[in-house]
């Protein structure tokens, strides 16, 4: 079955390119044929899967080789494909979340009329992240990546008769080419110090490497993945993206695009190895964006730029963890695993409140829709019990390993990664539950259809209802892994022994205060946050329109200025540039070219006077062209 | 009287011709300049023969005197039916194709 | 008295000459005693019968000589082998379809020549002449007598024949010129330009034979090669002797500064003439200059050569720049043609191994293109106010929209034009590409540079007209007030040559293999 493993990718890329190839002809059941085509490719990946759980651990590293793929001397890449624990992993992830979003999908885009393009841009992405988990070899990851970043900007700006969508579409496409360049000249080094860019090859030779050089390759590879993960500087794209459909959200920008920064850095464990100072910089990065986007969390009244900021955030939490070096791979692996479950909860039960909202997404209109919308309200609630990590919940098992790992450690670092961890878990804490009380809990800031309103009424005019059970059900569905999988996944060696192979065998140090103290600290903050937005916004009223705030909220709904920053930093000069680069082209290069052409008939309006009909001159011609070329050849050969 | 001042008068003739064909206006004596040129080379072509000791030159010679006089045939036809249309034998008149 | 020793003449050798002058000769005398009536037909019978039959001769002679059985037969004069006889096939091939579209006649029934060549234009003579019906049917055996000139012409091993040859075929071609039916004025102003212009290059020629021969004391190639290796005295004569008749048959190639004659007598000739002349001329004078350089003069081919890459070079570019600002399409084609002449130079003036086989090749898919091209532009008439037929629409505003009009001659027009641009698919690409190979392999890579620029400048104006025909609509064009033209319907004769023409083009264009091996291998010259 792992020769086989091909078809995992192969079936929904066959699935996208019928529906696109086929067009309108297959409106009818395109959403049907892709929906199938995520769950064959997941059966597929089980079964491989099974067949690796059968193989002993030492082997389940396996190297599928498919074809030749860039035979030009030197370089000499072949695809194939790279089954191992870690690739199972997501291959389970994203097979499994995506054919449940697929699933939704169908109810929420029901009154879509391009419903069937949306289907095929959804497998396209499937495809492409399965090529990018599955790859063997760095080349071939990146035209995952590729792909991925492809299907995102397709997806982002599916409504892009909306400008705003289609700009954000663009937003995130350029700012993850500022990553792809870091990814790109990452390969190019490693071609040239190491000579291949395959997993097996750069593992094998990387410890090879000179400090400087892995260095320099595991900062390149970290601005890669912060392009892909929404991590600082590149973040500022994620909440933008937020102007695709909710399904979008929840399968690219929660569950699986943003987290290939985090497998990129797993992966690259070899080259992280080499190079102590980029690991540091990968926890730094991740530190500083857990808090980053837990601020800008908070801030936001619009429902899905606050998940957005929490998504940002958790995978702070994931690189952080992958930062520490091979003690956090496997509970980076892990929170993401369980963050996948819940956050597409939490996404697609956003999803259903806007749809009951009328597509609003101002939390500030909401307020009261427990009442209404019973079982989203239970799964809602499910994934923030488990985002905030309350035991026994899924967050709870993958969140506080890192937070442990994260005091590991000497100097002032355990400290600083374990303090910001720490305050991220309070804070995490006080959006997400501000975010469910806002929506769920409290008195309802809008009024039904139905009823009169004078006229100065200042509430919006909703019919809130459950969404229909094809919603309603993967939610559910997510909502038990939410629940469940922290737990399945710790039980014996869990997914830590699971990953061994990948990650090496790793003995966990102490960490520096005592594994209980920060047990009891973290769920200390938690219940404070928890206890602060119940304060706020649970039990006092909210106001329907945004007060004015701190200067702290203005600047988190301002995303803490970033999009100004990059402005100013990036994009004018980047203009000038442009700009100046088309004036060279059209001055100086269509310029010599329309030059050299109008001196070409320029020399013909000359030349054609010499032909001026006069058979003399015509033989004067030729008596002169041979007496010329009689008196130069003689004076050459004197 | 050596090679030399037979190749020196063919020469000359040969000169002559070419410039009469690029001076003279009358298409008439502008052939006649060609008809000089080409006696000019039957001078030349008996004087290398004689010096070479063959007849290979002279045979030559014999032969461009019958195609030179198959060309004056076709050219006065020619010329003769431009007079006819134009009523003119200067080589200058027909300037219609040009540039 | 001393016996007399008969000359050895291979008759059979000559068998493809023999069948066209006697073919020629029988045109002689169909017009001189057949009954009016028929004497076109029998005439057109004849013409086309005879380079068949000469085609089979020279396959004839292909299968006994090529392989091992050249020579030079009449004391070395003639010689008898795989280039002469590639040549002559090709001119053979030429002449067939050269000669159908000289012999078809337009739906009304109008020929390409004047019904009575000796009357003044524009008077009641021509006019009683046009209604009495009369024809010149000497227009063939004419053009056949210039076909056996040419057919010597490639075979000449020795100064005397190439003379001969070179006369032979060029004063009727001379004559030809004058015979145009419509605008009768341009085309006796392009046969006198082309006759003086030519007896004045004749005339220079045959002082450089009487150089060459005043060198090395023989008129045969042989002799004149091997002088050029034994004897080091008088050099400069011969050098000088050699560029004398290059002057001549570059003259007849249209090589630059040779080339003044081009554009008029193209434009001002009958347009089927035009395209047997710039096809079947190049061709042979072409052999001929492969053969002088080949054979005779390799030893000092070192001295003429920067003469000759500045002739090659100032070809195309004046050749292309002057097309650039052309509004007659005759002459567009005749500056195209200078062009031309100057890429084939390109593919022997350094001497190169493949030259020969590059140049018969390039030569090959050149005439397909231009017996083609002026077939089409013999199609393309104006018509008068009572919708009758009147001349040649040859200024390229008329052009304009010709695709919607006729599609399919439009269509073979662009093939033709697209060949001569050198668009891969067509044989003119692989043409330019085999010549400029060939032209790399012997060093001369400046040349190959000026020619792939000319090329790409070359392609506006072949383009221009595909654009006219196909993009343009005909109230567009620059001078409205001009009539607008019309595709008249081909008869057969023209069918078939345009349909062997296309097809040539495109079949050598896409398989080559087996034209270009059979050249290989045949291409050698027998010293």
């Amino acid at each position: 079955m792992i020769d086989l493993a091909w078809l995992v990718v192969a079936i929904p890329l066959a699935s996208s390119a019928l529906l696109l190839l086929l067009g309108r002809r297959s409106d009818a059941w395109g959403h049907l044929l892709a929906t199938l085509a995520a769950v064959a490719s997941f059966v597929v990946g089980l079964l491989v899967v099974l067949e690796v759980l059968g193989q002993s651990p030492e082997e389940r590293i396996n190297d599928v080789h498919l074809f030749s793929w860039i035979p030009a001397g030197e370089l000499s890449i072949d695809a194939g494909l790279r089954v191992d624990p870690l690739s199972l992993t997501f291959v389970m992830l994203i097979t499994f979340v995506g054919s449940l979003i697929h699933v939704y999908s169908i109810g929420y885009m029901t009154h879509d009329p391009a419903r069937r393009r949306f289907f095929a841009y959804l497998n396209l992405f499937v495809a492409a992240m399965l090529v990018l988990v599955l790859a063997d070899s760095y080349a071939l990851l990146f035209v995952g990546w590729e792909g991925v970043g492809l299907a995102s900007y397709l997806l982002i700006g599916f409504w892009n008769h909306n400008t705003d969508y289609a700009v954000a579409a663009k937003k995130a496409f350029v700012m993850n080419r500022v990553g792809d360049m870091g990814l790109i000249v990452a390969m190019g080094l490693m071609f040239a110090s190491l000579g291949t860019v395959s997993f097996s090859g750069v593992d094998a030779a990387a410890s090879g490497l000179s400090t400087p050089m892995a260095t320099a390759i595991g900062l390149l590879l970290l601005l890669g993945a912060c392009g892909k993960s929404a991590q600082f500087p590149l973040q500022a794209w994620l909440g933008d993206a937020m102007a695709g459909p909710t399904p979008v959200s929840a399968l690219i920008h929660a569950a699986t695009m943003v987290t290939a920064g985090v497998y990129l850095i797993v992966r690259a464990d070899s080259i992280f190895s080499a190079a102590p100072t980029a690991q540091l910089v990968t926890a730094c990065v991740g530190a500083f964006t857990l808090l980053l986007g837990a601020a800008i969390a908070c801030g936001k009244d619009d429902i899905k730029k606050s998940l957005a900021g929490s998504t940002m955030s958790q995978i702070g939490y994931m690189v952080l963890a992958a930062g520490l070096g091979p003690i956090g791979y496997a509970y980076a692996i892990f929170h993401l695993v369980t963050h996948g479950f819940f956050k597409a909860g939490l996404f697609l039960g956003a999803g259903s409140v806007m749809h009951a909202n009328g597509d609003s997404t101002d939390m500030r209109t909401y307020g009261g829709l427990r009442k209404v919308m019973l079982v989203t309200w239970a799964t809602f609630a499910v994934c923030w019990l488990a985002i905030i990590g309350v035991p026994p919940f899924a967050g709870f098992y993958s969140k506080d390993k890192i937070i442990e790992t994260a005091f590991v450690g000497e100097g002032w670092q355990p400290w600083v990664f374990g303090g910001a961890a720490l305050v991220g878990a309070a804070v995490t804490a006080f959006y997400m539950s501000r975010m469910f009380f806002m929506t769920f809990h409290g008195k309802a800031r809008w009024v039904d259809e139905a009823s009169k309103l004078g006229a100065d009424d200042p509430r919006p005019r909703r019919h809130p209802h459950e969404s229909p059970l094809v919603m309603t059900l993967p939610v559910v569905v997510l909502a038990i892994g939410a629940v469940s999988l922290g737990f399945l996944l710790s039980l014996g060696d869990g997914i830590t022994g699971w990953l061994e192979p990948v990650t090496g065998h790793v003995d966990h140090p102490e960490p520096v205060l005592p594994v209980p103290v920060i047990l009891t600290a973290t769920l200390v903050l938690v219940a404070a946050g928890v206890a602060l937005a119940w304060r706020q916004y649970g039990m006092n009223t909210v106001p329907l329109t945004a007060p004015a705030g701190s200067p702290l909220t203005r600047a988190a709904r301002r995303d803490f200025f970033a999009d100004d920053v990059n402005e100013a930093l990036a994009m004018r000069p980047g203009q000038h540039l442009t700009r100046t680069l088309v004036y060279a082209d059209t001055a100086v290069v269509d310029g010599a070219v329309t030059g050299a052409a109008a001196g070409t008939v320029a020399s013909g309006r000359v030349l054609r006077k010499l032909q001026n009909g006069y058979v003399r001159s015509y033989a004067a011609m030729i008596l002169a062209g041979v007496v010329i070329a009689g008196a130069v050849l003689h004076l050459v050969r004197l | 009287m050596s090679l030399m001042h037979y190749l020196v008068l063919s020469g000359i003739l040969f000169t002559i011709g070419a410039v009469t064909v690029l001076v003279r206006r009358n298409a008439i004596l502008a052939f006649m300049g060609v008809e000089l040129m080409l006696n000019s080379c039957n001078l030349a072509l008996v004087a290398f023969s004689r010096v070479h000791g063959t007849l290979t030159g002279q045979v030559m010679a014999f032969y461009v005197m019958v195609v030179a006089a198959a060309e004056v045939v076709v050219g006065l036809a020619i010329i003769v039916s431009i007079y006819r249309a134009r009523r003119t034998v200067s080589v200058d008149e027909p300037s219609l194709l040009r540039n | 008295m001393t016996t007399f020793q008969p000359p050895v003449i291979d008759w059979a050798a000559l068998t493809p000459v023999l069948v066209i002058v006697g073919a020629g000769v029988l045109g002689v005398l169909v017009a001189a005693f057949a009954p009016a009536a028929r004497r076109r037909s029998i005439q057109v019978v004849v013409a086309l019968l005879a380079p068949l039959a000469a085609l089979g001769a020279v396959a004839w002679r292909w299968s006994e000589v090529v392989g091992g059985g050249e020579s030079t037969f009449v004391a070395g004069q003639l010689a008898e082998d795989g280039f002469g006889l590639a040549a002559q096939m090709i001119l053979l091939v030429i002449a067939l379809v050269g000669f159908a579209v000289l012999a078809s006649r337009l739906p009304g029934g109008e020929d390409a020549f004047t019904p009575q060549g000796a009357s003044a234009p524009g008077s009641a003579y021509e006019e009683a002449a046009r209604k009495a019906g009369l024809e010149q049917t000497e227009v063939y055996p004419l053009a056949l007598f210039s076909l056996a000139g040419m057919l010597v012409f490639t075979m000449a091993n020795d100064l005397l024949v190439l003379f001969v040859a070179l006369e032979v075929l060029s004063l009727p071609l001379y004559v030809l010129t004058a015979l145009a039916r419509r605008r009768r004025v341009l085309s006796q102003e392009a046969a006198l330009k082309y006759f003086l212009l030519g007896a004045f290059s004749s005339a220079i020629f045959l002082f450089g034979v009487a150089l060459l021969f005043g060198y090395s004391a023989s008129l045969t190639y042989a002799d004149i090669g091997t002088a050029a290796t034994a004897s080091v005295g008088m050099d400069g004569m011969a050098v000088v002797g050699l560029l004398m008749v290059l002057t001549g048959l570059l003259f007849k190639v249209g090589a630059v500064p040779f080339h003044a004659w081009v554009p008029d007598v193209y434009q001002g000739a009958p347009t089927p003439v035009t395209g047997f002349m710039a096809a079947a001329t190049k061709t042979a004078a072409f052999a001929a200059i492969a053969r002088l350089l080949y054979v005779a003069a390799p030893g000092f081919a070192w001295d003429v050569e920067p003469a000759l890459w500045v002739v090659a070079i100032a070809s195309m570019l004046v050749g292309t720049v002057l097309a650039i600002v052309q509004t007659d399409i005759k002459r567009t084609l005749a500056y195209s043609s200078v062009a031309h002449a100057g890429f084939a130079l390109v593919a022997i003036v350094s001497l190169p191994e493949g030259g020969p086989d590059a140049l018969l090749f390039y030569l090959l898919a050149y005439s397909f293109a231009t017996v083609g091209a002026f077939a089409v532009v013999t199609l393309v008439r104006e018509r008068d106010d009572a919708g009758n037929v009147t001349g040649e629409a040859t200024h390229l505003s008329q052009w304009a929209g010709l695709g919607r009009r006729s599609p399919v001659l439009a269509a073979a027009m662009a093939l033709f034009l697209l060949s001569f641009a050198g668009i891969p698919l067509t044989a003119g690409f692989l043409g330019k590409f085999t010549a400029f190979v060939a032209a790399a392999d012997g060093g001369a890579w400046p040349l190959v540079a000026v020619a792939v620029l000319a090329s790409i400048a070359a392609a506006f104006f072949y383009v221009r007209v595909i654009v006219l025909m196909f993009f343009t609509r005909p109230e567009e064009s620059d001078e409205p007030q001009r009539q607008r033209a019309q595709a008249v319907a081909p008869g057969a004769l023209t069918r078939v040559a345009l349909v062997v023409c296309a097809a040539g083009t495109l079949v050598l264009g896409v398989w080559p293999t087996p034209v270009l091996d059979l050249l290989a291998q045949a291409a050698r010259f027998v010293v």
